[in-house]
């Protein structure tokens, strides 16, 4: 079959790959309908993570049709239309029963890597280097899901495919931000980063019943989405002093939830993004968090930080007087996306949550490199690009 | 020699360290990183109990005779412990070894122990191989990742 691959340091090629079985009786073959980048993947491309092998395929956020089952598997027949959770979980540990499934003991058959960086293991995500797993990613014409029970939903009839893909990845994500940072009415929510996980947060905090939510992030067209389709407010932040606009907009408290969504590669104006870049590059510390920072100093006291953006390993400079002496609460995870996309195919069914608008660019899986390429470089106003294996 | 030779030879090389650069990822102490001050010796390790919690009652965890597949293929040469785990976290099962044993012995015990707790918890264990991929080429650097990801169901904390 054909597949996006990484091949190197940003260098992403397509080439024919052999096509995968069923390996376990829970597993189900789908043929990939949609499969999406996601701003995570740049990590795996600018060489962040260095547990990728040339050869592997990239992708985790995708939409496909059952082709064959396991004889395990109870809830999915071929020719299902399924959208598949990017964190692989079984759904039987305490961590799954408990709703926290990115954290399975049993989704990384190869827990060792993660486990000597981080203390534990979480659960394993498709097309996301050996240390989560070596699982092969959806940017090819099939797909192996295992415990496809647990982590594969079928897809109402009324949802496009455009639509439902983001259900995969960017909306639980998002979803999961807003949720466990416990947002409700009464709340002014701020969202660091206008990509479509930032967009999903800021979506669900308003459908949440948050009182007022704000985006930031520096390109006009991501905050042009939000304000059109979101429904919140927008600062650009290399426009106007983030946190002096973020205490007026919020009666000089600071916002009762903040929610992170940019992860390692944060960029900011003026000399901290170069000191960052400095030792990032030079390995001192693996990740810039400077969009971490911000929310940590700005948010108001007693209040909740949420970190949705992927990070690797140490920072530097990271703000612990802040987050002691206000009181803060901070919460971070990998996406449970199985406790949300159930009631996330709800939403989009009712019409309450558009994604169409994050596919900019639509194209073949042939032209991966391309859509990649455009993707990281913000070009043409690509906020996500898509591939059609098919297409 | 030849440069593809080289590389062939480097590669090889590097599988082997991959093996080994686990290892010592594991018990890497990074100064500022949090890591403790003081690390278990050769000997107490082999001595340490090495525990997973399943979320089984601790009936059907087995004892004796009956012991998960994966453990009893250690025989006598380790014993098990299973206990009821705090709160509603199920039963904590624990392995040692009765007498000596090396490196590779404790990871093999790692390894069964994450078996075993799947086989409890979902009936069978995940299979990740064969996965599908494109070319590989024997880099060095690819090669070490190979082994490192060869080794990691072995390797961990656990």
């Amino acid at each position: 079959m054909k597949a996006a691959t990484w091949r190197g340091t940003d260098e992403v090629a397509v080439e024919r790959v052999p096509d995968p079985t069923l390996l376990n009786s829970h597993d189900v073959i789908l043929k990939v309908r949609q499969t999406v980048t996601c701003g995570s993947d740049l990590h795996l491309l600018g060489g962040y993570i260095p547990f990728m092998r040339a050869g592997d395929v990239l992708g985790h956020e995708f939409i496909g049709e059952v082709v064959e089952a396991g004889p395990a598997v109870a809830n999915h027949r071929v020719g299902d239309r399924v959208v598949v959770c990017s964190f692989i979980a079984c759904g039987k540990c305490w961590f799954c029963t408990h709703e926290m499934y990115s954290c399975c003991d049993n989704g990384n058959p190869d827990p060792g890597i993660t486990e000597a960086v981080w203390g534990q293991s979480p659960g394993g995500c498709y097309g996301y280097s050996h240390a989560l797993g070596g699982f092969q990613g959806s940017h090819a014409d099939y797909i192996r899901v295992p415990y496809a029970d647990i982590g594969a939903f079928p897809v109402p009839d009324g949802v496009s495919d455009r639509r439902a893909l983001f259900a995969s990845d960017s909306a639980p994500t998002g979803w999961m931000g807003a949720d466990l940072s416990e947002v409700g009415p009464g709340d002014c929510v701020a969202v660091w980063g206008a990509g479509a996980v930032g967009q999903m947060a800021a979506r669900a905090s308003v459908l949440l019943g948050a009182d007022k939510v704000i985006v930031i992030d520096r390109y006009g067209y991501r905050l042009d989405q939000v304000e059109r389709h979101i429904g919140a407010e927008t600062i650009n932040y290399e426009q106007t002093d983030v946190e002096a606009e973020l205490r007026e907009r919020t009666g000089g408290r600071g916002p009762d939830v903040c929610i992170e969504a940019v992860g390692m590669e944060a960029h900011t104006p003026g000399g901290q993004y170069f000191y960052d870049q400095v030792k990032q590059q030079l390995r001192l510390q693996t990740d810039r968090p400077d969009a971490v920072r911000q929310a940590i100093q700005v948010c108001r006291k007693g209040g909740r930080v949420f970190i949705l953006g992927v990070f690797a390993g140490m920072v530097d400079k990271f703000p612990l007087g802040a987050v002691m002496n206000k009181g803060l609460t901070i919460r971070s995870a990998q996406q449970h996306g199985q406790r949300y996309i159930p009631r996330i195919l709800e939403l989009m069914e009712r019409d309450e949550l558009r994604t169409e608008h994050l596919a900019t660019h639509v194209m073949p899986l042939d032209r991966a490199p391309e859509g990649y390429r455009m993707f990281k470089e913000k070009e043409d106003g690509c906020v996500r690009a898509v591939f059609e294996p098919a297409g | 020699m030849a440069l593809p030779k080289m590389l062939t030879r480097a590669a090889g090389a590097a599988a082997d360290a991959g093996g080994v650069v686990l290892r010592r990822l594991q018990n890497a102490r990074i100064p500022g990183a949090g890591m403790p001050p003081v690390h278990d010796d050769a000997r107490r390790a082999v001595a340490r109990w090495r525990v997973v919690t399943v979320l089984v009652s601790p009936d059907q965890v087995g004892v004796a005779d009956d012991v998960p597949r994966p453990l009893a293929d250690f025989r006598d040469r380790i014993e098990i412990r299973v206990t009821p785990a705090p709160g509603d976290k199920g039963t904590e099962l624990a392995a040692r070894f009765r007498g000596p044993a090396s490196d590779d012995d404790i990871g093999e015990l790692r390894s069964a122990l994450r078996r075993a707790k799947q086989l409890l918890e979902v009936g069978e264990v995940l299979r990740v191989d064969p996965v599908s991929h494109g070319r590989r080429e024997p880099t060095p650097q690819g090669e070490l990742l190979e082994e490192a990801a060869t080794q990691a169901p072995k390797g961990g904390v656990l």
